[in-house]
């Protein structure tokens, strides 16, 4: 999706262009009137997009959005150049007219600014069908039901390979989409253009994403002076604050109001009105800098990264092997996790009685102390049950050696979670920190104890039915609210093959900003190397510790909601005792009543946070973005990831309080309601009977929300998911990231026999084709491999050659009846280190979760369905239609008027 | 016993590293946190000040050190021995500096060596007890003197009175065309604020409490005359009759 870097200079320093126009080219023709379409963003397609007809004169559009004055010069060439090819990369989320207005003559005022699209001349206009490839995408659908035969499968739009990874390069000085990205890079300049752009507006943040090495981001040290920021909405300095009067004052991007600059951060500023220091200060040429917080951001010194262990050990976390491989995974982890000398390590761990390990750094065996009173626990010692890492190393590694053979023969059943939460919680009360909690079975004593429901099927599609879905004993929500408050940052590993209610532990995570872990039927042989990993990747990974995050928006924007997992602790602070770089958020954006005049709109994410090495900091993103006066530029500039990512967390959050059905439908609604929006703008133009039209920016739009639809936390009804699976999933996709979120919806598909064979012929072959999701595409004669993001699904063809399978499974296992404990592990050929090699490389893509692999074969009962078919997106389930039946009901409804 | 232990930069009151736990309350806490800084601030004000002094507020005392530019305070209960207070804070200088000395000077950022509070944590740890073998034996050491140290109270020391409300509207015009620390001059303002009422008050409960003793003195007096009048006005009038029969009879 993304442009090639040769072809397109980022234009990261051109925070202010200059006031004044420059020279424009003088040569260029006056551009035919019926040529002023322009060309749809050739973003989304992996290939070149169609030759222009030779007929075509240069494009000739003016700028779609923002004054021409605004931009001039951004990345012009100096005028003496002859104009250069119309770039086909696209350019701030794909607009080609960014680089043609270089060219081009500026419109008469006349046109106004934002004549992207206007409409043809009476007796010039070029061939319709010409007209619609140029302007949007279109399909041929038969209007009449039943008939869509004649509709190619696979001319359906799909995501292309590696689409999910790729992020649009950022403009201006904005931060990287990979931080903040909004749903449209267009904001409406009014309230009825607002109401008929029918999806969100608003944007996926994730604060603390991971960059590759060459993108850090730079760390902006004010020394004891103080961040520079507006005085009347407390803004960050950034690229887009205007210097004036030789550099005394600086103008708010956010709030316009003129700010003194403070006398040592004065510089004069050059011809241009930009500073000349500009390129040395990352606050003023960079959209993402660290700040190093003064005293004043800190209540208390920053704390040291504390992590905290409370863990079942009842008898099904023993049996299935889970303490063991918690305890070896946290002991190997003990050497890497962050914050070294000051990091603070605790445990407690529980059945029907609470025990308490004292570390003191003076023992050489912990010592354990059992309580078995748990109506109301209290602590048996006052310290040593935190202590410090690195002095007390000894006995926690003794401790993790010994803590297995100690539950090795416990019988216990019962499970006091919260008691033991309570306990737990006044240990931590001091300092906060992570609470890591590993859970086996339903909790059954003392508070918050919790029973069995959602066993009956007639639940469903009532009123009761969202109640499985939120915690069922407010102990929950208050323990919650009291962690946040005492900066608590709450993980949950859920394990049961039964139900555990994990909507209710997983309230615990959600208002703490952590994570869920969902490993049903735990079994060590197989889930172990993706427990190791997933539990390793949360203790070393990078931690923001006692953060908040704000957002301002520019004036006439407001923010309205935020989804994702925290504590509001006001109106628009978010509160996140622990958030990692595997935690992204979303917001909705709304109009205020005023007219919103201006040509940009700021937007400014600012996490203050304490470092996992003690040190506190803001990190600030800010970003920019056109407003605009016409509907078709924002669909044009819509962002697909974007607005799935918001689209789901909505529809999660409505499937807590509504039924299923209706969340589904909540997010139906949005799309039809904005694609028929889409076409009333064209249909009056176009002979559009049998077509659906969509803008080349949602191409994939029906086909993700499809995807949405079947996804494990909406999906069906009772016979679907497991409550718990509903949960867990639910709860993942509320702090999911753009990248693994797409590819969940839409996971790749790989034939695997072939790939593999090929390659160990000598065929060159690096990444294998993509193939869509469909059950036809499953040849039995063949082997598969889905990749979702979260696990490896290996599918074995019926009349796969068995010495395939033994190659890949090993010959013990490949005839085995049961697949479900099989472990898939490198086998000593030619064909499996092939193969892991290509599980290696889909990994590494997707650092944040492991992606484990299981085997099914085909026909297997009941495991095929729910591993494969459910995941066969394309193909009719889960009371959905396949994709190409949804499409011609999606035309159906666009043409109904309403 | 030890409540709270801060390290602080004299030249600008910068902290540099703090004990991580402590014994408070968190609205108690926040409160004597709050007048350690504003001690930082007068000592980075001040000249001339002592090097070791004991400030008393409320139910605790500061005492505090100072040594090489940089200030170890710590809080204490009011029983806690002053002697004991001054080794641990003495113990922490040498070790301090012992890591941090050619640091101290330069550092920018605040807390800057919070790694320091895992020494002062396990310092703090020995010195909780006062009657461990250990403390015992340092509190019977008669080479370590104590006595000298001044004691006064925390009132007198952040220079309640004129001082604070010149100060009061130092800050208030300060604030106003300082646009960066609005915020701190807030919280300022509040804490001078309520200093300043307490002035107020003082000033206002000063000259109440002369006019009232002048007022007990004059109702002393009067007491004293309502008393005693009666005996002496019979005692003078026996005496005018004694005299007046010897004279008119003698």
């Amino acid at each position: 999706m993304a442009p090639p870097a040769a072809d397109f200079p980022p234009p990261q320093f051109f925070a202010r262009p200059p006031l004044s126009n420059p020279p424009l080219d003088p040569t260029p023709p006056p551009p035919p009137p019926q040529q002023l379409y322009s060309r749809p963003p050739s973003s989304m397609l992996s290939t070149p997009p169609p030759p222009i007809p030779s007929k075509a004169p240069p494009f000739a559009s003016p700028p779609p959005f923002a004054a021409p004055h605004q931009f001039q010069g951004l990345q012009g060439p100096p005028p003496s150049h002859p104009p250069p090819p119309p770039p086909q990369a696209p350019y701030f989320g794909g607009s080609p007219a960014y680089q043609q207005q270089q060219q081009q003559p500026l419109p008469p005022p006349s046109q106004g600014y934002f004549a992207g699209i206007a409409p043809p001349l009476p007796g010039v206009a070029a061939p319709p069908g010409h007209d619609i490839a140029d302007e949007f995408e279109s399909l041929s659908i038969s209007s009449a039901p039943g008939t869509a035969a004649d509709v190619k499968v696979e001319a359906l739009p799909r995501p292309p390979p590696d689409s999910c990874d790729t992020f649009a390069q950022p403009a201006w000085s904005n931060c990287h989409p990979r931080y903040f990205e909004l749903t449209t890079n267009a904001i409406p300049a009014s309230h009825s253009l607002a109401a008929r752009w029918h999806l969100p507006l608003g944007a996926v943040i994730h604060p603390l994403a991971e960059a590759p090495p060459e993108e850090q981001v730079p760390v902006v040290d004010f020394g004891t002076s103080g961040i520079v920021r507006c005085r009347r909405c407390r803004t960050y300095i950034n690229p887009y604050d205007k210097f004036t009067d030789g550099g005394k004052y600086f103008r708010c991007a956010i709030c316009n109001l003129l700010n003194d600059v403070p006398m040592d951060y004065v510089c004069a500023l050059d011809e241009q009105g930009k500073r000349r220091d500009a390129m040395d200060r990352p606050e003023l040429s960079q959209g993402s800098v660290d700040f190093v917080a003064p005293m004043e951001y800190m209540v208390r010194p920053p704390m040291p990264p504390v992590y905290f262990f409370l863990i079942d050990v009842s008898v099904a976390a023993v049996r299935s092997g889970i303490l063991q491989i918690a305890a070896d995974t946290i002991k190997s982890c003990l050497d890497k996790l962050p914050g070294y000398p000051r990091t603070q390590i605790g445990f407690l761990t529980f059945d029907s009685t609470l025990h308490f390990y004292s570390l003191k750094s003076s023992l050489t065996q912990p010592q354990m102390v059992v309580l078995a009173q748990v109506d109301d626990p209290f602590l048996p010692m006052p310290d040593d049950l935190l202590v410090n890492l690195s002095e007390s190393r000894l006995v926690v590694e003794a401790l993790l050696d010994s803590l297995p053979s100690i539950f090795a023969n416990n019988e216990n059943v019962e499970s006091a979670l919260g008691p033991a939460l309570e306990a737990t919680t006044s240990i931590m009360s001091e300092i906060g920190g992570k609470l890591l909690i590993f859970q086996s079975t339903l909790p059954s004593l003392g508070v918050g104890r919790l029973k069995l429901r959602g066993q009956e099927a007639h639940v469903y599609q009532t009123d009761r039915e969202p109640a499985l879905r939120v915690a069922e004993d407010s102990f929950y929500k208050q323990m919650a609210a009291k962690c946040s408050k005492l900066q608590i940052g709450v993980n949950v590993y859920a394990f049961s093959e039964k139900y555990t209610d994990v909507a209710s532990l997983g309230t615990l995570a959600k208002y703490t900003g952590g994570q869920v872990c969902y490993y049903p039927g735990f079994h060590a042989a197989v889930d172990g190397e993706k427990l190791t990993y997933d539990l390793s990747r949360d203790l070393t990974r990078e931690t923001a510790w006692e953060a908040v995050m704000r957002i301002r928006c520019g004036k006439g924007i407001k923010y309205s909601v935020f989804h994702g997992h925290f504590m509001l602790r006001s109106s628009d602070l978010l509160a996140l005792p622990a958030v990692d770089c595997d935690k992204a958020f979303s917001v909705q954006f709304a109009l205020e009543d005023t007219l919103l005049t201006s040509q940009l709109a700021y937007f400014q994410v600012a996490l203050l946070y304490t470092s996992s090495s003690g040190e506190r900091r803001i990190r600030v993103h800010t970003a920019a973005v056109p407003i605009v006066q016409e509907l078709s530029v924002m669909y044009k500039e819509a962002n697909i990831g974007a607005v799935v990512g918001v689209l789901s967390r909505l529809a999660v959050e409505k499937s807590l309080n509504d039924k299923l059905e209706n969340a589904r439908q909540y997010v139906h609604v949005k799309m039809v309601n904005a694609l028929r929006e889409y076409k009333n703008m064209y249909a009056v133009k176009h002979s559009l009977i049998g077509r659906i039209i969509f803008p080349e920016s949602l191409k994939l739009l029906p086909l993700y929300v499809l995807a949405l639809s079947k996804s494990l936390p909406l999906r069906g009804g009772f016979m679907d998911a497991t409550p718990d699976e509903r949960s867990a999933a639910g709860y993942q996709m509320m702090t999911m990231s753009r990248p693994s979120l797409l590819k969940l919806l839409y996971p790749a598909l790989i034939r695997l026999d072939e790939y593999l064979l090929q390659g160990s012929r000598g065929g060159g072959v690096d990444s294998p084709p993509q193939l869509p999701l469909t059950a036809e595409v499953l040849d039995p004669r063949g082997a598969f491999v889905t990749s979702d993001g979260q696990r490896f699904v290996l599918w074995l063809g019926n009349v796969l050659q068995p010495e395939f399978v033994a190659a890949i499974l090993g010959p013990q296992v490949a005839h085995s009846s049961d697949l479900r404990k099989v472990p898939v592990v490198e086998q000593d050929n030619d064909l499996s280190k092939r193969f892991h090699a290509l599980l290696a490389k889909l990994r590494k893509q997707n650092r944040w979760c492991h992606q484990q692999c299981v085997v099914v074969r085909q026909g297997e009962s009941g495991r095929e369905l729910q591993l494969v078919h459910s995941n066969m997106v394309e193909d009719r389930g889960a009371g959905f239609p396949s994709y190409m039946e949804w499409m011609v009901q999606i035309h159906r409804q666009v043409q109904q008027k309403i | 016993m030890v409540k709270l232990t801060v390290i602080a930069r004299i030249t600008d009151g910068l902290p540099l590293a703090e004990g991580m736990d402590t014994g408070l309350e968190e609205k108690e806490l926040d409160f004597y946190k709050q007048q350690a800084k504003s001690l930082f601030k007068r000592l980075s004000h001040g000249q001339n000040q002592p090097s070791r002094m004991s400030v008393e507020t409320g139910p605790y005392f500061f005492h505090y050190l100072i040594e090489g530019r940089v200030c170890y305070l710590t809080l204490c209960d009011r029983s806690y021995p002053k002697k004991l207070a001054f080794q641990y804070l003495e113990e922490l200088q040498r070790e301090f500096e012992r890591l941090n000395h050619s640091q101290i000077e330069t550092v920018a950022r605040p807390y800057a060596f919070v790694k320091f509070d895992i020494f002062i944590q396990k310092t703090r740890k020995l010195y909780l007890d006062t009657r461990t073998q250990r403390n015992l034996s340092r509190l019977n050491d008669e080479l370590y003197e104590v006595q000298q140290i001044m004691t006064r109270n925390i009132q007198e020391v952040l220079g309640v009175g004129d001082k604070l409300d010149r100060k009061l509207s130092f800050f208030s015009s300060s604030s106003s065309n300082s646009s960066s620390s609005i915020v701190s001059s807030l919280g300022f303002l509040t804490l001078f604020s309520s200093f300043a009422e307490v002035s107020q008050l003082s000033t206002r409960l000063t000259a109440e409490s002369r006019i009232f003793s002048d007022k007990a003195r004059d109702l002393n007096r009067q007491a004293l005359i309502r008393k005693w009048a009666p005996v002496v006005i019979v005692l003078s009038v026996v005496l005018i009759f004694l005299f007046m029969r010897r004279s008119i009879w003698g």
